[in-house]
C-alpha cells in the first residue's frame, strides 16, 4: 500500500493514513500502528519510480529525484537509477531503524525528567518549526497553527470539565475527532483539489532492463548514500523538516561535494542515491520523537499520534516502557518492511507502472467513497459523513487560499499537551511565567522557537519555503 | 518586510481570508472570556484559547493589511469541484432516508460523470458494480451496518 501511495501522484501518505484510520477499530493496536507506519516509509520507495520513469514525482520527497533520475532514464539507464534508488533507500532505511532502535528508548528515558514547562516549550518549539518549514507565507502557517490549537480546545476542558466552543451542541462536547479532521482535510480535500485540474496521464511503455547498478555506480553512490543517511536521519528527527526538505538539502550537499557539480541535472547517479537515501532515513527518524516524546513532526506522524490515542495508548516518554510490544513490534516490522519493499519493488516495477494507467477519474471516485464509508463506519452515524464533508470543504478552501494543512493538524494534536503543560507549569510556579526560562531545557526549546519565528525578518526567506517552491516551478 | 512579500494573485484572497480569521479571532476571544480566563496562578478554561485568540487577531490584521487596496482576479472555482461537493452534501443528507445502496449508487454515478462524461449505460453499470463491491466488502465482510432507507435495502 505504501509503495502504491508513493507511486500515485495526488495521494500522499498523510491522506492514505487518514483514509485507513477507521480500519484500526477492527485490528489490534500493534497491527494498526505497523500498518500505518508501513505507509509512511513505503511511500518513500514508491515515489522514486514515477520520478525516474515519468518525471512525475509521486511524493514531494521524490521531486528532486526527477532531476537526475529522469535524465538517466532518458539516457537508457532507468534500470540502474531505479535499482540505486531502491538499494540506497534500503540501506538508509535499515540504518535509520538501527538509529531509531538505539536513540528512541534513550530519548524516552531522558524525557522522563521533563516537567510541564519542558513539555510546553517542546510543543511550542515543534509547532514553530513546523510553521517555519511550511510552504507559503509564515503568517498563513501561523494562522493555521492557531486554528489547530483553537480546534483542540473545543469540547470539555479536561481540568475543569467546562464546555468550551460547543455553542450548545452536545455533539461537540467530545471535541473534534482527529479521524474526521484528517480524513476531511487531507483525504477528501486532496482529491477535490485534484479534481479541479485536468487529468493528464502519460505513461512510458518502454521495458526496463539491468536493474542492478554497475560497480562504478556503486562507487559513485556509496558516499552520497552514507551522507544522505546521516543527514536524513538527523533532519527527520526535527519537527517540520520531514522527508521532502531533507532531499533538497541532500541534493545540495551532494552537488557541493561533487567534483562535477555542473553535471548535476544531466543524469548523475549521486543525485538519485543521496536524496533517496535521505528521505528513507528521515522516514525512520520521524519515529523517534513520535515514539519517545509523543511529538509529531509532520502530518503523517500527527495522524499516527491520533491513531495511538484512538487505540487508548498515551503517546509520550512512557509509551516505550509501558508498551514495549508496540515499540519493538514497529521496529521489527520496519526491518521486515524494508526487506520486503526491495524484494517487491524492483521485480514488480512493471506492475507499479501499470497501476498508473488506472484513470484518475476512476480512482478519485473510489477514494471519495472510501472517505464516506470510513467516516460512517467509525460510529455507524450519518452525521459523521456530514462532518467529514464539512472538513473536506474547509480543507479544499484552505488549499485554494494557500493555507497549509500541516500546522493545523499539528496544532490540533499538540494542543492538549500544550494547554495542560502550560496550566500545570503556571500552577507549579504560582503564576510566574519565568518558570519557562528558569529551567535550562525549557529555555533552550524556547530560544529555538523564538529564533525560527524571527529569523525570516533577517534572512528574508525560509528553508522550507525556498525548497518546496522550487518544486512547484 | 518579509511578511509583505506575496505573489500579486494571492492578494485578494488574503483580504478575504484575513477578514474571515479576524471574525474567527473575535469569536474565540468572546468565547474564551465567557468560559472564564482564570488567573496566572490558576489559569481557567479560557486561558489558552484567549492567548491563541489574541495571536490570531494580530495575524488576521496583518493579513488584512497585506491584502488591502489591491484588487486582482482569481481563478473561479472549478465547476466539477462545486458539483462534487454539492453531491457529497446531498449524499450525507440522503444516506439515511434513501439507504446506503440507493444513495451510493447515485453518488458514484454523479462522481463518475464529473470525472469523465461517459455513456449513460456505462455510468449505470460502473455505479452498480462499485456500489455492489462496496456493500460486499464493508457491509458483508466487515459487518458495517449501513442504513437501509425506505426501500429496506
Amino acid at each position: 500500500m505504501g509503495t502504491l501511495v508513493g507511486i500515485l501522484p495526488g495521494l500522499g501518505p498523510a491522506a492514505t493514513i487518514s483514509l485507513l484510520l477507521p480500519m484500526i477499530f477492527h485490528t489490534s493496536a500493534v497491527s494498526s500502528i505497523i500498518m500505518l507506519a508501513g505507509i509512511c516509509y513505503g511511500a518513500q520507495y514508491g515515489g522514486s519510480t514515477t520520478s525516474i520513469l515519468l518525471n512525475i514525482p509521486g511524493e514531494a520527497s521524490s521531486v528532486i529525484t526527477c532531476l537526475d533520475g529522469h535524465q538517466m532514464a532518458k539516457q537508457g539507464r532507468a534500470g540502474p537509477a531505479l535499482g540505486m534508488a531502491a538499494f540506497g533507500s534500503f540501506i538508509a532505511g535499515t540504518l535509520g531503524i538501527v538509529g531509531l532502535m538505539l536513540f528512541a528508548p534513550t530519548l524516552a528515558k531522558f524525557a522522563l525528567r521533563f516537567g510541564p514547562p519542558e513539555f510546553f516549550s517542546l510543543a511550542l518549539m515543534s509547532l514553530t518549526l513546523v510553521t517555519y518549514v511550511s510552504k507559503g507565507s509564515l503568517i498563513q502557517s501561523l494562522v493555521m497553527a492557531c486554528v489547530g490549537l483553537v480546534m483542540s480546545t473545543v469540547g470539555m476542558d479536561p481540568i475543569t470539565s467546562r464546555a468550551r466552543f460547543t455553542f450548545g451542541l452536545t455533539s461537540l462536547l467530545d471535541g473534534f475527532e482527529l479521524v474526521y479532521v484528517a480524513m476531511g482535510f487531507f483525504g477528501l480535500s486532496e482529491v477535490l483539489s485534484n479534481l479541479g485540474h485536468a487529468f493528464k496521464q502519460e505513461i512510458l511503455d518502454s521495458k526496463i532492463r539491468n536493474l542492478l547498478p554497475t560497480r562504478q555506480d556503486w562507487k559513485d553512490s556509496a558516499k552520497p548514500i552514507a551522507r544522505g543517511t546521516v543527514l536524513g536521519f538527523l533532519l527527520g528527527i526535527l519537527p517540520g523538516f520531514g522527508q521532502a526538505i531533507t532531499t533538497f538539502v541532500s541534493y545540495a550537499v551532494e552537488k557541493r561535494f561533487s567534483k562535477h557539480p555542473e553535471q548535476f541535472g544531466t543524469g548523475r547517479i549521486e543525485g538519485v542515491a543521496g536524496p533517496e537515501a535521505a528521505n528513507n532515513a528521515a522516514s525512520s527518524g520521524t519515529f523517534i520523537p513520535l515514539l519517545s516524546l509523543g511529538i509529531p513532526v509532520n502530518p503523517s506522524t500527527a495522524i499516527l499520534i491520533g491513531a495511538l490515542l484512538i487505540l487508548g495508548l498515551q503517546p509520550g516518554p512512557l509509551l516505550i516502557s509501558s508498551r514495549p510490544d508496540l515499540f519493538w513490534g514497529v521496529v521489527a516490522s520496519m526491518y521486515i518492511g524494508n526487506v520486503m519493499l526491495v524484494m517487491l519493488n524492483l521485480p514488480l516495477i512493471g506492475l507499479w507502472v501499470q497501476m498508473l494507467k488506472v484513470p484518475y477519474s476512476l480512482l478519485y471516485v473510489l477514494i471519495v467513497l472510501l472517505c464516506q464509508i470510513g467516516a460512517y463506519s467509525v460510529n455507524n452515524n450519518v452525521t459523521d459523513v456530514l462532518l467529514i464533508n464539512i472538513f473536506g470543504l474547509a480543507g479544499y478552501l484552505m488549499k485554494r487560499y494557500e493555507f497549509e494543512g500541516a500546522p493545523l493538524i499539528l496544532g490540533l494534536v499538540l494542543g492538549p499537551m500544550l494547554e495542560s503543560s502550560l496550566r500545570r507549569a503556571l500552577m507549579m510556579s504560582d503564576g510566574s511565567p519565568m518558570i519557562f526560562i528558569a529551567r535550562p531545557l525549557s529555555a533552550a526549546f524556547l530560544i529555538v522557537a523564538v529564533f525560527f519565528l524571527i529569523s525570516p525578518l533577517f534572512t528574508r526567506g525560509r528553508i522550507g519555503k525556498a525548497a518546496i517552491e522550487s518544486k512547484d516551478d | 518586510m518579509w511578511f509583505f512579500h506575496v505573489k500579486p494573485l494571492d492578494i485578494m484572497r488574503e483580504l478575504k481570508s484575513g477578514l474571515f480569521f479576524f471574525s474567527l479571532s473575535l469569536l474565540v476571544l468572546w468565547e474564551s472570556l465567557r468560559v472564564e480566563l482564570g488567573t496566572l496562578m490558576e489559569p481557567g478554561s479560557g486561558f489558552l484559547p484567549f492567548c491563541v485568540g489574541l495571536v490570531l487577531f494580530a495575524l488576521s490584521l496583518v493579513l488584512i493589511h497585506r491584502g488591502w487596496g489591491i484588487r486582482e482576479f482569481q481563478k473561479p472555482h472549478s465547476r466539477r469541484v462545486i458539483l462534487a461537493l454539492a453531491s457529497l452534501f446531498v449524499y450525507s443528507l440522503l444516506l439515511e432516508p434513501l439507504g446506503f445502496v440507493v444513495a451510493t449508487f447515485f453518488l458514484v454515478g454523479v462522481l463518475f460523470h464529473l470525472g469523465q462524461p461517459r455513456r449513460w449505460w456505462l455510468l449505470i453499470g460502473m455505479s452498480a458494480v462499485v456500489t455492489f463491491l462496496a456493500y460486499l466488502v464493508f457491509g458483508v465482510l466487515l459487518h458495517v451496518y449501513f442504513p437501509r432507507g425506505f426501500l429496506g435495502i
